[in-house]
């Protein structure tokens, strides 16, 4: 039983694994966040994307596809360097790709815009401004009437249960209520999807577990897409509907995790564990083939025969 | 206050040249006189001194109403050529500081020439002024803006290099596009960077101006530096160093009331002050 609950795919791109749905837990079941589709909006396509840095040898993303689905909460892992924030900048419309197509609901990306809500790790929000002004901004640069603004500010902070602290500076905000202020001004602006960025990167681990369970009651009351790059194995198992690892030097993906347990999670339970364990698994396997071949090209220890040299010729050839 | 006092103890225990050197009182004398307002505090220097001759028992001697005294009218004199001069400075330091931040081979053609402007004292531009210009005020405004105007514009570059890429990228995620991204986002960012620089270019300008002042005597207005050149022209001591007190209080009050409190300001909205 246990065992059925998480599906785990090999990395060939195959969309159709609608028939690998497991059985869940009946009190665990939640709609699936494929078969909601309240909108139908959200459909975001990176399509056989590559990109290459100038003046670096190796691809950061080489013919990567990736397909998040309307409401789908897809996470991306993998070890520094391997072009997650890359693939993550390029659904923003920051980077453009080399080769490949990004497109959300059948519309190219070409620059970044407000339907592609982004929560940065920084969370970057302007210091200058109060929390109720920040999280206005979108809507101020929309157009959208003063009269009708303030009524979706007030929602926004209230369903990051900020309401009190709205006329506050950045700086007078703790960090976890400064994300999700963040979190606020992304939403306010009724993205399509919702790109974050290691968002909880920078908190201490009791306010990123009390973030966690907040995006997740967001995220299925709101029922964005949400692409979410992490390097943190235990969000990604805690958040996600499917995790990617990915491959670095060159990015790709190296492998496709279907989670199929129903939110909000219980972190404490053995299927999660396990699931931990196997993305843990996939990653070091990642980490150790890149410090391998980097050892071969960089860098290798020396013999420990050297150590016991005689000392007499020490500093000989310098 | 214990300096003050030490050095007129001093000065009456030791008994130096008071031609060479003043005492506290002497300075006070010599202020209050500019202001138009004779006292007698110091020992005689000369026998001039006191310039105007107070009656047995009196101590204080008004001729005329201080406001339209010689020290009050230079101090407007000055101010006025300060405000016009630093005008054009900030607006001319603006916009270079601006275009060498937005445009880098504009800045490394810039970025040394200003570099050097700002090591040459602003004096070093009073004999091309007077031979280009004439002894005129076109030629103080010339020495002030070109003392200052740069200090302005590198000031202002560092200062708007130093504003956080995500900014202008979390601005464009929410749609600030155009002149909407400079307006909204790259304006209020640079605040903290256009007061330090308002702050740093204005004690240029007002070196600038006083340097210019002693050289540049334009004779219908008279502001603090020809006050300075004329004590100096009539061996008076005493008004040289009141002069110098002048310059540095209001300097200093410039300084410390209006910079330094809206740099505060801006600091703090902003969270960066401590």
């Amino acid at each position: 039983m246990r065992a059925n609950l998480v599906s785990i795919k090999a990395i060939e791109p195959t969309p159709s694994e609608d028939d690998a749905l497991p059985q869940l837990h009946a009190d665990q079941r939640i709609a699936n966040a494929s078969g909601d589709g309240s909108s139908g909006r959200g459909r975001l396509v990176l399509k056989n994307v590559s990109k290459n840095f100038p003046g670096s040898t190796v691809h950061a993303l080489r013919d990567v596809d990736l397909v998040c689905d309307p409401g789908e909460f897809v996470v991306v892992v993998g070890p520094s360097g391997c072009g997650k924030s890359t693939l993550l900048n390029m659904a923003a419309g920051m980077i453009k790709p080399d080769n490949g197509t990004v497109s959300l609901d059948n519309q190219p990306i070409r620059a970044p815009g407000p339907e592609r809500a982004m929560v940065f790790q920084d969370h970057g929000l302007f210091p200058w401004l109060t929390a109720a002004q920040n999280i206005e901004f979108g809507l101020k640069m929309a157009g959208v009437p003063r009269s009708d603004r303030a009524a979706r500010v007030d929602a926004a902070l209230k369903l990051v249960h900020l309401a009190p602290k709205r006329d506050l500076l950045i700086h007078e905000l703790s960090g976890g209520m400064r994300q999700r202020v963040a979190i606020a001004r992304a939403l306010v602006m009724e993205p399509a999807v919702l790109l974050m960025d290691e968002p909880f990167a920078a908190l201490d681990a009791q306010t990123r577990t009390l973030l966690h369970e907040q995006l997740q009651e967001l995220w299925v009351r709101t029922r964005k897409t949400i692409l979410f790059v992490t390097h943190s194995v235990g969000e990604a198992v805690r958040l996600a509907d499917r995790i990617i690892v990915l491959h670095a030097h060159p990015g790709r993906i190296r492998r496709e995790i279907k989670v199929d347990l129903a939110h909000p999670r219980n972190f404490d339970s053995a299927d999660i564990t396990q699931l931990v364990r196997t993305v843990r698994k996939e990653i070091e396997d990642e980490v150790n083939r890149v410090n391998a071949e980097m050892a071969e090209t960089y860098w290798k220890p020396q013999a420990p025969g050297d150590l016991g040299a005689d000392p007499g010729v020490m500093g000989d050839g310098i | 206050m214990l300096i003050l006092a030490l050095w007129e103890t001093a000065y009456r225990v030791i008994g130096w040249k008071p031609w060479l050197f003043p005492a506290p009182s002497h300075v006070l004398d010599a202020l209050l006189g500019l202001m138009n307002i004779h006292t007698g505090f110091g020992e005689p220097i000369s026998a001039h001194w006191p310039r105007v001759i107070l009656e047995p028992g009196q101590h204080v001697r008004l001729l005329s109403p201080w406001w339209g005294s010689p020290l009050m009218k230079a101090i407007l004199v000055s101010g006025v050529r300060l405000l016009e001069g630093f005008a054009i400075s900030v607006a001319l330091g603006a916009i270079l500081g601006l275009l060498m931040w937005r445009f880098i081979e504009l800045d490394r053609f810039l970025g040394p020439l200003l570099l050097g402007l700002q090591t040459l004292p602003s004096v070093c531009w009073v004999p091309l002024a007077i031979l280009t210009l004439g002894i005129n005020e076109w030629g103080i405004l010339f020495v002030l803006i070109m003392g200052s105007f740069s200090a302005i514009a590198l000031v202002l570059r560092d200062g708007l290099r130093n504003i956080p890429p995500l900014y202008p990228r979390a601005g464009m995620m929410m749609g600030a596009r155009g002149w909407r991204l400079y307006y909204y986002v790259l304006l209020p960012a640079s605040l903290p960077a256009l007061a330090s620089s308002l702050r740093t270019g204005f004690s240029f300008a007002w070196r600038s101006l006083m340097g210019a002042e002693l050289i540049f005597v334009v004779d219908k207005w008279r502001g603090l530096g020809f006050l300075l050149e004329a004590g100096r022209e009539f061996s008076d001591v005493a008004q040289v160093v009141a002069v110098m007190i002048v310059m540095v209080v209001i300097g200093m009050l410039a300084d410390r009331w209006l910079f330094a409190i809206v740099q505060r300001r801006v600091q703090t909205r902003f969270g960066l002050a401590t």
